[in-house]
């Protein structure tokens, strides 16, 4: 057991025993979560909206959006697999963004809120099954896959899904579990 | 940093007092629920060790089908191919695509192989009393914990090579079995390590030291 205390802006606390970062004290984090969520937020509707990768063979075309992609998996019969792909890339990342704006809104202000304690349950609970940037990679090896036999048009969301992982992985960084928790229960006392 | 032998320090589990999983406030071990979240407290996860070990043999068990199977058909004027996880790797070196085939060779074939002996070797060293390299043996949990997620690169590929080669009569991809049971073996090894409490590696430190 180790006390923690009062840190300051910068100060980290490890365990003694087996070194991990326990908590990372930034009187910014909250703003900075924030800031980033909500562009994240911007560009998820963007990348959910537009085409994301285009495909010319033989004079015929095959235009791919996120949604659509997981509509068509569905439409054929591969409801889970649709599952699979489009709620942890898609689904579940609304979700926290969401459910960390409805947190962090009354935090910053020091409100007290009936919903702090679920929305920050929800929030820890969601993330590890996030996998944006595994996606990432997966397209990326989609492309070099495909682009031996047809013309690959890379359409505005892809760009637009790469912001939103960069801004929803800094969003979800700039979050300390130890830290919301304590400001959660010192607006809760 | 303080060396593995020194004595063990004074845990919150000696104080009578339970950390709570969600929100680490520390509440006394008698209480049912946390004070502040009202998640239900416990000093160590319940039956951690046994749950990890099942989850573990399920996703081993779902790693054959997912190996064996077809993970997506190519269907070509009419002609279709199955291709596995192995076959497709096979492919990509035969094109002279190296990169990506390490890229799929490591998230879907190194990654679980290590996962499921990770978990596998873990859970059977918190049994006895007598524990060796905790601190090595609390990386391994949290590099097991933190790779999990990557093995869902083909499953993604095979998504995005489904939605986008669908050429009518001409050329169509359509997903096997083996990526629904490659994507279940994922979420199983990762319920897994969840499952797992790294804590009872110290607590078999605190058994030697009596």
């Amino acid at each position: 057991m180790i006390e923690i205390g009062e840190l300051k802006s910068g100060q980290r606390a490890r365990c003694p025993r087996c070194n991990r970062l326990l908590t990372s004290h930034n009187d910014e984090a909250t703003s900075r979560a924030l800031a980033f969520a909500f562009a994240a937020a911007l560009l998820l509707v963007m990348a959910n909206s537009f085409p994301f990768l285009e495909l010319q063979a033989s004079g015929l075309e095959k235009t791919m959006t996120i949604p659509r992609a997981g509509a068509e998996l569905y439409r054929d019969g591969h409801a889970v697999l649709a599952g699979m792909v489009l709620v942890p890339i898609a689904v579940l990342p609304a979700v926290i963004l969401a459910t960390m704006i409805t947190l962090l809104v009354p935090l910053r202000r020091r409100a007290r809120s009936s919903w702090l304690v679920p929305t920050g349950r929800l929030l820890f609970a969601l993330n590890p099954w996030c996998m944006v940037e595994v996606f990432i990679i997966g397209v990326l090896v989609s492309l070099v896959k495909i682009g031996a036999m047809a013309t690959i048009v890379i359409g505005i969301s892809f760009w637009a899904y790469i912001g939103f992982v960069l801004c929803f992985i800094a969003a979800v960084g700039s979050l300390d579990r130890f830290q919301i928790w304590r400001e959660i229960e010192a607006c809760q006392a | 940093m303080s060396g593995v032998n020194s004595p063990a320090p004074e845990t919150a589990a000696s104080r009578g007092l339970a950390c709570c999983h969600v929100c680490l406030k520390l509440s006394p071990s008698t209480a049912h629920s946390c004070g502040l979240c009202g998640a239900s407290l416990h000093t160590r996860l319940p039956d951690s060790r046994q749950r990890t070990i099942a989850l573990t043999i399920t996703a081993a068990l779902l790693y054959i089908p997912a190996n064996v199977l077809p993970i997506m058909s190519t269907v070509q004027l009419g002609n279709a191919t199955d291709s596995t996880i192995i076959g497709g790797i096979l492919l990509l070196i035969h094109h002279g695509s190296y990169p990506v085939a390490a890229v799929i060779f490591v998230a879907s074939v190194i990654i679980p192989i290590a996962k499921l002996f990770a978990l596998t070797w873990l859970s059977w060293s918190i049994s006895g009393t007598h524990g060796v390299a905790h601190r090595q043996r609390t990386r391994l949990y949290r590099a097991t914990e933190l790779i999990g997620k990557w093995s869902m690169t083909d499953v993604f590929v095979v998504a995005v090579l489904v939605a986008l080669i669908q050429l009518g009569g001409l050329l169509i991809i359509t997903p096997g079995p083996a990526a629904l049971a490659f994507g279940a073996m994922v979420i199983v090894t990762m319920l897994a390590a969840e499952s797992f409490d790294p804590r009872l590696i110290w607590d078999q430190e605190e058994r030697q030291h009596g």
